[in-house]
Protein backbone atom coordinates (compact mmCIF):
# COMPACT_ATOMS: atom_id res chain seq x y z
CA UNK A 1 0.00 0.00 0.00
CA UNK A 2 0.91 3.33 -1.00
CA UNK A 3 0.60 6.39 0.52
CA UNK A 4 0.59 8.87 -2.43
CA UNK A 5 0.29 12.06 -0.04
CA UNK A 6 3.30 11.15 2.60
CA UNK A 7 5.10 10.05 -0.57
CA UNK A 8 6.01 6.78 1.17
CA UNK A 9 5.21 3.26 1.76
CA UNK A 10 3.28 2.53 4.96
CA UNK A 11 2.97 -1.14 4.88
CA UNK A 12 5.28 -1.39 7.74
CA UNK A 13 3.06 0.76 10.27
CA UNK A 14 0.26 -1.60 8.87
CA UNK A 15 2.53 -4.90 9.90
CA UNK A 16 3.35 -2.92 13.24
CA UNK A 17 -0.49 -2.09 14.02
CA UNK A 18 -1.62 -5.45 13.25
CA UNK A 19 1.21 -7.50 15.68
CA UNK A 20 0.25 -5.05 18.32
CA UNK A 21 -3.26 -5.65 17.98
CA UNK A 22 -2.51 -9.26 17.89
CA UNK A 23 -0.65 -9.11 20.77
CA UNK A 24 -2.99 -7.31 22.88
CA UNK A 25 -6.02 -9.73 21.83
CA UNK A 26 -3.76 -12.67 22.67
CA UNK A 27 -3.08 -11.08 25.99
CA UNK A 28 -6.25 -10.69 26.64
CA UNK A 29 -7.17 -14.12 25.75
CA UNK A 30 -5.02 -15.80 27.94
CA UNK A 31 -5.03 -14.01 30.90
CA UNK A 32 -9.33 -14.41 30.35
CA UNK A 33 -9.01 -18.15 30.04
CA UNK A 34 -7.22 -18.79 32.96
CA UNK A 35 -9.26 -16.51 35.14
CA UNK A 36 -12.01 -18.44 34.02
CA UNK A 37 -10.81 -21.94 34.37
CA UNK A 38 -9.83 -20.88 37.88
CA UNK A 39 -12.58 -19.51 38.96
CA UNK A 40 -14.47 -22.63 37.92
CA UNK A 41 -15.36 -24.26 41.32
CA UNK A 42 -15.82 -27.94 41.26
CA UNK A 43 -19.56 -29.09 41.96
CA UNK A 44 -17.91 -31.64 44.40
CA UNK A 45 -15.99 -29.05 46.51
CA UNK A 46 -16.48 -28.86 50.70
CA UNK A 47 -17.61 -25.84 51.79
CA UNK A 48 -15.16 -24.07 54.56
CA UNK A 49 -16.39 -20.47 55.94
CA UNK A 50 -13.69 -18.54 56.69
CA UNK A 51 -13.91 -15.35 59.24
CA UNK A 52 -11.25 -12.47 59.71
CA UNK A 53 -11.24 -10.60 62.82
CA UNK A 54 -8.57 -8.72 64.47
CA UNK A 55 -7.00 -10.45 64.42
CA UNK A 56 -7.25 -13.99 63.62
CA UNK A 57 -9.01 -16.63 61.49
CA UNK A 58 -11.89 -18.66 61.92
CA UNK A 59 -12.93 -21.55 59.86
CA UNK A 60 -16.06 -23.90 60.10
CA UNK A 61 -16.56 -26.84 58.06
CA UNK A 62 -19.81 -28.24 56.50
CA UNK A 63 -20.06 -30.89 59.71
CA UNK A 64 -20.00 -27.22 62.04
CA UNK A 65 -16.95 -28.65 63.11
CA UNK A 66 -14.77 -25.17 64.11
CA UNK A 67 -11.49 -23.81 64.16
CA UNK A 68 -9.21 -20.95 65.18
CA UNK A 69 -6.42 -20.40 63.74
CA UNK A 70 -5.47 -23.79 62.16
CA UNK A 71 -7.09 -25.17 59.18
CA UNK A 72 -6.82 -29.10 58.33
CA UNK A 73 -7.97 -30.57 54.73
CA UNK A 74 -7.27 -33.10 53.17
CA UNK A 75 -4.75 -33.61 50.40
CA UNK A 76 -6.64 -34.59 46.72
CA UNK A 77 -9.94 -32.65 47.84
CA UNK A 78 -11.22 -29.36 46.76
CA UNK A 79 -12.20 -27.00 48.98
CA UNK A 80 -14.39 -23.96 48.39
CA UNK A 81 -13.68 -21.01 50.84
CA UNK A 82 -16.85 -18.68 51.84
CA UNK A 83 -14.85 -15.84 53.16
CA UNK A 84 -16.35 -12.92 55.14
CA UNK A 85 -14.99 -10.18 58.02
CA UNK A 86 -16.43 -9.27 61.35
CA UNK A 87 -15.34 -6.16 61.74
CA UNK A 88 -12.65 -4.61 59.03
CA UNK A 89 -11.23 -5.78 55.81
CA UNK A 90 -9.01 -8.39 55.83
CA UNK A 91 -7.89 -10.75 53.39
CA UNK A 92 -6.84 -14.56 53.37
CA UNK A 93 -4.19 -15.70 51.53
CA UNK A 94 -2.41 -18.98 51.45
CA UNK A 95 0.67 -18.19 49.75
CA UNK A 96 1.80 -21.68 48.90
CA UNK A 97 -1.40 -22.60 46.98
CA UNK A 98 -2.00 -19.00 45.53
CA UNK A 99 -4.91 -18.36 47.31
CA UNK A 100 -6.12 -14.94 47.90
CA UNK A 101 -9.57 -13.27 48.58
CA UNK A 102 -10.44 -10.29 50.75
CA UNK A 103 -12.80 -10.48 53.76
CA UNK A 104 -15.49 -7.74 53.73
CA UNK A 105 -17.79 -6.96 56.47
CA UNK A 106 -20.93 -8.02 55.17
CA UNK A 107 -20.13 -9.57 52.10
CA UNK A 108 -19.23 -13.29 50.91
CA UNK A 109 -16.39 -13.97 48.64
CA UNK A 110 -15.69 -17.80 47.19
CA UNK A 111 -11.86 -18.97 46.22
CA UNK A 112 -11.66 -22.29 46.46
CA UNK A 113 -8.19 -24.79 45.83
CA UNK A 114 -7.49 -27.86 45.90
CA UNK A 115 -4.25 -29.14 47.66
CA UNK A 116 -2.08 -31.84 46.55
CA UNK A 117 0.60 -32.17 48.51
CA UNK A 118 0.31 -32.51 52.24
CA UNK A 119 2.47 -30.65 54.60
CA UNK A 120 2.31 -27.20 56.82
CA UNK A 121 1.75 -24.14 54.87
CA UNK A 122 1.15 -20.08 55.80
CA UNK A 123 -1.94 -18.33 56.33
CA UNK A 124 -0.99 -14.76 56.40
CA UNK A 125 -3.25 -11.62 56.31
CA UNK A 126 -2.40 -9.44 53.30
CA UNK A 127 -4.70 -6.46 53.90
CA UNK A 128 -3.61 -4.14 56.67
CA UNK A 129 -6.49 -4.39 59.49
CA UNK A 130 -4.66 -2.54 62.40
CA UNK A 131 -1.84 -2.88 64.82
CA UNK A 132 -1.49 -6.96 65.09
CA UNK A 133 -2.32 -7.19 61.25
CA UNK A 134 1.39 -8.16 60.86
CA UNK A 135 0.59 -11.40 63.18
CA UNK A 136 -2.68 -12.39 62.21
CA UNK A 137 -1.65 -15.25 60.97
CA UNK A 138 -2.40 -19.33 61.14
CA UNK A 139 -1.42 -22.31 59.59
CA UNK A 140 -2.83 -24.78 57.09
CA UNK A 141 -2.50 -28.65 57.42
CA UNK A 142 -2.72 -30.68 54.49
CA UNK A 143 -3.00 -34.42 55.39
CA UNK A 144 -2.52 -37.74 53.27
CA UNK A 145 -6.07 -38.61 51.94
CA UNK A 146 -7.73 -40.98 54.09
CA UNK B 1 -12.58 -9.14 4.37
CA UNK B 2 -11.02 -12.66 3.97
CA UNK B 3 -8.25 -11.86 6.38
CA UNK B 4 -10.79 -11.23 8.99
CA UNK B 5 -12.32 -14.23 8.45
CA UNK B 6 -9.56 -16.24 8.45
CA UNK B 7 -8.35 -14.64 11.87
CA UNK B 8 -11.52 -15.60 13.46
CA UNK B 9 -11.20 -19.18 12.42
CA UNK B 10 -7.91 -19.04 14.22
CA UNK B 11 -9.31 -18.10 17.03
CA UNK B 12 -12.25 -20.19 16.66
CA UNK B 13 -10.18 -23.39 16.65
CA UNK B 14 -7.38 -21.87 19.35
CA UNK B 15 -9.26 -20.24 22.07
CA UNK B 16 -13.32 -20.53 21.67
CA UNK B 17 -13.96 -23.84 20.62
CA UNK B 18 -11.80 -25.25 23.58
CA UNK B 19 -13.68 -22.83 25.76
CA UNK B 20 -17.10 -23.54 25.11
CA UNK B 21 -16.66 -27.29 25.00
CA UNK B 22 -14.89 -26.59 28.95
CA UNK B 23 -17.43 -24.99 29.52
CA UNK B 24 -20.28 -27.40 29.14
CA UNK B 25 -17.92 -30.67 30.37
CA UNK B 26 -19.12 -32.64 33.03
CA UNK B 27 -16.61 -32.08 36.30
CA UNK B 28 -14.93 -35.18 36.47
CA UNK B 29 -15.08 -35.63 40.61
CA UNK B 30 -11.83 -36.17 42.00
CA UNK B 31 -10.04 -34.02 39.22
CA UNK B 32 -9.21 -30.70 39.55
CA UNK B 33 -6.89 -27.88 38.23
CA UNK B 34 -3.88 -26.78 40.32
CA UNK B 35 -4.60 -23.06 40.58
CA UNK B 36 -0.68 -22.33 41.49
CA UNK B 37 0.46 -24.09 37.60
CA UNK B 38 -2.29 -22.10 35.68
CA UNK B 39 -1.88 -19.18 37.48
CA UNK B 40 2.39 -18.88 37.65
CA UNK B 41 2.46 -20.20 33.82
CA UNK B 42 0.12 -16.94 32.86
CA UNK B 43 2.70 -14.89 34.88
CA UNK B 44 5.61 -16.44 32.60
CA UNK B 45 4.34 -16.73 29.74
CA UNK B 46 3.22 -12.96 29.92
CA UNK B 47 6.74 -12.00 31.36
CA UNK B 48 8.35 -13.57 28.36
CA UNK B 49 6.03 -11.40 26.11
CA UNK B 50 6.80 -8.19 27.61
CA UNK B 51 10.58 -8.52 27.79
CA UNK B 52 10.60 -10.00 23.79
CA UNK B 53 8.39 -6.70 22.86
CA UNK B 54 11.05 -4.38 25.18
CA UNK B 55 14.21 -5.85 23.75
CA UNK B 56 12.52 -5.79 20.14
CA UNK B 57 11.67 -1.95 20.41
CA UNK B 58 14.48 -0.79 22.69
CA UNK B 59 16.58 -2.65 20.19
CA UNK B 60 15.25 -0.84 17.45
CA UNK B 61 15.43 2.60 19.24
CA UNK B 62 19.04 2.10 19.65
CA UNK B 63 19.55 0.75 15.78
CA UNK B 64 17.81 3.84 14.54
CA UNK B 65 19.94 6.36 17.07
CA UNK B 66 22.92 4.70 15.46
CA UNK B 67 22.25 4.29 12.01
CA UNK B 68 20.71 7.82 11.34
CA UNK B 69 23.08 9.71 13.80
CA UNK B 70 25.05 12.71 11.62
CA UNK B 71 28.35 11.41 12.09
CA UNK B 72 27.40 7.71 10.51
CA UNK B 73 29.58 7.60 7.41
CA UNK B 74 26.63 6.22 5.54
CA UNK B 75 24.72 8.96 6.67
CA UNK B 76 23.06 10.55 3.38
CA UNK B 77 21.14 14.38 3.28
CA UNK B 78 17.45 14.15 2.59
CA UNK B 79 15.94 15.34 -0.03
CA UNK B 80 14.28 18.21 1.72
CA UNK B 81 18.23 18.94 2.93
CA UNK B 82 19.44 18.86 -0.85
CA UNK B 83 17.09 21.27 -1.40
CA UNK B 84 17.50 23.48 1.59
CA UNK B 85 13.42 23.61 2.03
CA UNK B 86 14.12 23.39 5.83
Amino acid sequence: MVDTLAGHSSWPEWIYIGVVIALLVWVGAEAWNVERLVEHTPADAEVIKVTGQQWFWTFEHEDGTKEVGELHVEAGKAYKFEVTSKDVIHSFNIHDYVVLMDAVPGRINTVWFAPTDAGEFPIQCREYCGLIHYNMRGTLYVEEAS
Amino acid sequence: MRSIIGLFLVLAVLIIIPSIEYAFAQDEPGEYIDRRVLIWNLFFRMMVVAFTIGAVVSGTIVWLCWRFRESNPKAEPTKYEIAGEW
